[in-house]
């Protein structure tokens, strides 16, 4: 048997029913989870056959769904599904060898949930619509008009420009949403991924972390920001674990 | 995804139809874009791997050749002949694409968290 991690904790932050709470939480298989301290902080693991994890892909549903319940009661760090050592004392090495990053992330993390945001929209029709409004781009598009004598080569780059002016067209505008949401976001102080794409239809990709209590302020941002961009849609998410602020190469 | 966790929705969207649409696309893009080698396909697999790089870099030259278009900083000459080296290496792709049996969506691997390549 084997002992899979599922979230690391800090001693100091987990509330004062937090034994009952794991007590009462299952891992995958029903384990029971076990606590491996180290000083101030502590893996929280269950027992598993190595194998077994990963034939079954519901595990990982099951594993998520732990370090959820578990992230209702105390501030923790996800480890990655399938973290599996071979016995308690290496996990305690681990934690160990790591103590500090470890550490340092649980205070970075500290009483803060992640949040996601995503922006939808239709790509081409945005860049339509962007073409129809754009001033700049329609004289650009006159100034670079073909003519007969032109050769093939010539057409082909005018073509070539017009679509690389969409999209850079596309870009601005994404910028710009972007630039406004962070500006509602300014008070608070919240860490942040933002992944903009300008193909399919989610143009923007965000991720947060903030305060606990901050969320009522996140979702005026985002209302805030729906209301400036009509034409666009807005699917608000949370709270997380923070799986995508954890910044550990463990060693 | 649970519906407790959408904590605001434009009301435009169906994220159980979206996200999942949207995911099990990215999913079955990593299953394509997987890099399959077998005795008998050595020659696609490799073929998928190597075209997706030109791609990408061919991509790429376009790019930053549009770029220098729009700033204006190429001559008439100069842009003709940019624009018989582009539609050349285009069409090469095209020939290469078919050759092997490619279609546009294989070369454009998924790279995990990053999203796709192109």
């Amino acid at each position: 048997m084997s002992e899979l991690i599922y979230v690391i904790v800090s001693n100091k932050d987990t509330t004062e029913n937090f034994e009952e709470i794991l007590s009462e939480t299952t891992g995958i298989d029903d384990s029971k989870l076990v606590v491996v301290p180290c000083d101030n902080i502590s893996a929280i693991v269950s027992q598993v056959e190595k194998a077994d994890i990963v034939k079954d892909q519901r595990n990982a549903l099951v594993f998520a769904q732990t370090v959820e319940n578990l992230s209702r009661w105390s501030t923790l760090l996800p480890m990655r599904f399938g973290s599996v050592l071979g016995s308690s004392d290496l996990v305690w090495e681990m934690l160990s060898k790591n103590y500090s990053e470890l550490e340092k992330n649980l205070q970075m993390v500290k009483d803060k949930s992640e949040f996601g945001v995503k922006v939808f929209g239709n790509a081409e029709e945005l860049k339509v619509k962007l073409k129809a409004n754009s001033e700049e781009f329609q004289n650009s598009l006159n100034d670079h008009s073909g003519t007969e004598s032109e050769s093939n080569f010539k057409k082909y780059v005018k073509q070539k420009l017009a679509l690389y002016r969409l999209d850079e067209l596309l870009n601005d505008y994404i910028e710009l949403v972007i630039a406004d949401f962070n500006g509602y976001l300014n008070d608070l102080r919240v860490h942040k991924k933002v992944r903009k794409k300008t193909t399919g239809t989610t143009i923007i990709d965000g991720v947060f972390l903030l305060k606990n209590d901050k969320q009522t302020e996140l979702i005026q941002a985002v209302e805030l920001l729906e209301s400036k961009h009509p034409e666009l849609n807005f699917i608000l998410t949370g709270p997380w674990p923070p799986y995508s602020f954890v910044d550990i190469t463990l060693k | 995804m649970s519906q407790n966790k959408i904590l605001n929705n434009s009301g435009k969207v169906d994220p159980s139809i979206n996200d999942i649409s949207e995911e099990a696309d990215k999913l079955q893009n990593i299953v394509d874009s997987r890099l399959s080698l077998t005795p008998d396909n050595a020659d696609s697999g490799l073929a998928k791997l190597v075209l997706t790089l030109i791609e990408l870099i061919r991509k790429l030259v376009e790019k930053q050749a549009m770029r220098r278009v729009d700033g204006g900083s190429l001559s008439d000459e100069e842009i003709e002949r940019l624009g018989e080296s582009l539609m050349k290496l285009e069409m090469k792709m095209e020939e290469l694409k078919k050759y092997f049996k490619l279609t546009d969506r294989d070369l454009n691997i998924n790279l995990g968290p990053l999203g796709d390549l192109m």
